[in-house]
């Protein structure tokens, strides 16, 4: 779609604007336009764009100033060959799309995943309610924490052996997770 | 991310006032309340095939026959509603659009009683393999948070008694899009605001409402074009807060909303009156002699109509409950309760809407 302010360059963003006098627009724009038409400061443009929950896969990487979502959408840092084992859906389809392909990928992903999920919500801590037939499940969860925990410690202390059997208990429970 | 503050709003904090219910639902029009729910063994809408959907969406069907609380729900295979039908429930905010496209494995099951004529009840409805395996929602008129968060609440811990759903303890419950884990509740409700429009106030209040982790946009007509002054705001984030952080905060904010679009109502009064006069009486005129009215049309007029009655402009209208009525002027509507003729033109539409809205607004009309 080309912009249609000016006309020229391709539309990047769906931009709804309230004009003073009391009418509402809705603009097709590119990225230059976009800035310039913004009635918002460039600060809060960003802002806000960053809370424009649609956009966030979408969005030039070049548009953030802050260090921290620059590292965050900088596609040069996700590999894009990796696939969830599962699903076999890759990075760059999530970025895409918006979306990810199974349940697994959270934690397939999850050094690209998680601070994405940060910076979108502010937190990484579930807080509201847990299922009513859950109990079993946490308690595996739980239980994989734990080995996680003491996986880390031997590998600091180089016990590889110890390390790697940990690794496929983890492994296992993990499958039990996602069967069950 | 700073705490919110929701006194940011308004200068004179009395949130805690009681609202009549009139007022309350004038400005708040209806509440939508929406959970995701994910089965755990399935693959997500984009990389499963037609035949994984179809497991998905039998699992969820039969599951739903074996719950008494459900068993006056209706289920519907999107791909086997006709056209008209899926623009029925899309309108009445049923079904999403997304629903229409790609129907092969998609259903969803509605609550059989809700009826096509009238906007005073709740109405459920559950979507299966939308962009999460399940979508619950629950759409209820005026300001009612409470009441479609517990009804949506309660259909997905009754389903979750016989299904196992995605969730894990950090992330909460899993949802297709990372912008709805945890309690993947959204909370949305359609604001009527023209006072904030009238009077320019509504820029620097959308800059506030985002601010404090809401989202807000022009709420969509059938073309998708903004139109009456009609707003959506919901709630932004919905991990690392509980449900009830999320229930109370909309809550809050939609008082809010209600003081401040009742305030600038007021102060219009003293201040540019003239200005308001002639757009009340603008929309006046198009509804008493236009002979064709689009939907989107309609919807300013209305809302126009509204403020003209609120602040004593006009008096030889009825009054209406602006929801209701948008409700019975969608096209779908208009062309399913003319059940005969189906091919009808766009035109032969907006005839019949403009003399829909004249007959139960205007007086001595008819």
């Amino acid at each position: 779609m080309i912009c249609d302010n000016c006309g020229k360059n391709e539309a990047s963003i769906y931009f709804i604007k309230i004009f003073n006098n009391s009418y509402v627009k809705k603009m097709n724009l590119c990225k230059d336009c976009a800035k310039s038409i913004s009635a918002l400061s460039d600060e809060d443009f960003f802002n806000d764009l960053t809370k424009i929950l649609s956009s966030i896969f979408e969005i030039d990487i070049k548009f953030y100033e802050d260090d921290k979502n620059k590292k965050l959408f900088d596609s040069t840092i996700w590999d894009k060959n990796k696939r969830c084992h599962y699903c076999n859906i890759d990075l760059q389809t999530i970025k895409k799309i918006g979306e990810v392909g199974c349940a697994r990928c959270y934690d397939e992903f999850k050094d690209d995943l998680y601070p994405l999920i940060e910076s979108i919500h502010g937190s990484l801590e579930h807080k509201g309610k847990i299922p009513v037939n859950c109990n079993k499940r946490l308690k595996i969860e739980k239980d994989i924490k734990d080995l996680k925990y003491r996986l880390g410690e031997e590998v600091t202390v180089e016990n590889f052996e110890k390390a790697a059997q940990l690794r496929d208990e983890i492994r296992k429970l993990q499958e039990k997770l996602y069967i069950n | 991310m700073s705490k919110p503050n929701f006194f940011l709003l308004t200068s004179n904090n009395s949130v805690k006032r009681k609202f009549s219910n009139s007022n309350s639902n004038q400005i708040i029009l209806t509440t939508r309340a929406r959970i995701a729910r994910n089965l755990t063994n399935h693959k997500f809408g984009s990389m499963n095939d037609n035949q994984e959907k179809k497991a998905i969406l039998n699992l969820v069907k039969d599951t739903a026959t074996q719950i008494k609380e459900l068993s006056d729900y209706r289920f519907y295979a999107t791909g086997k509603l006709t056209k008209i039908q899926r623009k029925l429930l899309i309108e009445k905010h049923l079904m999403s659009s997304e629903m229409s496209q790609r129907m092969q494995g998609k259903g969803i099951l509605v609550k059989s009683d809700h009826s096509y004529q009238s906007y005073s009840k709740k109405s459920v409805s559950i979507m299966i393999n939308e962009e999460d395996h399940l979508r619950i929602q629950c759409i209820t008129p005026g300001l009612s948070i409470q009441q479609s968060y517990l009804e949506v609440m309660k259909i997905g811990e009754k389903l979750e008694k016989r299904l196992n759903f995605a969730f894990n303890s950090t992330l909460g419950y899993i949802t297709a899009c990372p912008t709805n884990l945890g309690t993947a509740l959204r909370i949305s409700v359609i604001a009527h605001l023209p006072g904030l429009v009238m009077s320019s106030k509504i820029v620097d209040f959308i800059k506030n409402l985002s601010q404090i982790g809401c989202s807000i946009r022009g709420y969509f007509g059938e073309n998708s074009e903004v139109a009456g002054n009609l707003f959506q705001v919901s709630n932004q984030i919905t991990l690392g807060k509980s449900e009830k952080d999320i229930v109370e905060e909309m809550q809050a904010i939609c008082l809010n909303i209600i003081e401040e679009e009742e305030k600038v109502k007021q102060e219009l009064k003293t201040n540019n009156f003239v200005n308001i006069e002639d757009s009340v009486y603008r929309s006046y005129g198009m509804l008493r002699y236009a002979k064709m009215l689009s939907y989107e049309e309609s919807l300013e007029i209305l809302s126009m109509l509204e403020l003209g009655l609120d602040l004593g402009v006009i008096k030889d209208v009825k009054k209406f409950n602006f929801y209701e009525l948008a409700g019975i002027i969608g096209s779908s509507h208009i062309i399913l309760n003319l059940k005969k003729n189906k091919n009808i033109s766009e035109d032969e539409v907006d005839l019949i809407r403009a003399d829909m809205i004249r007959e139960k607004i205007l007086k001595g009309i008819g």
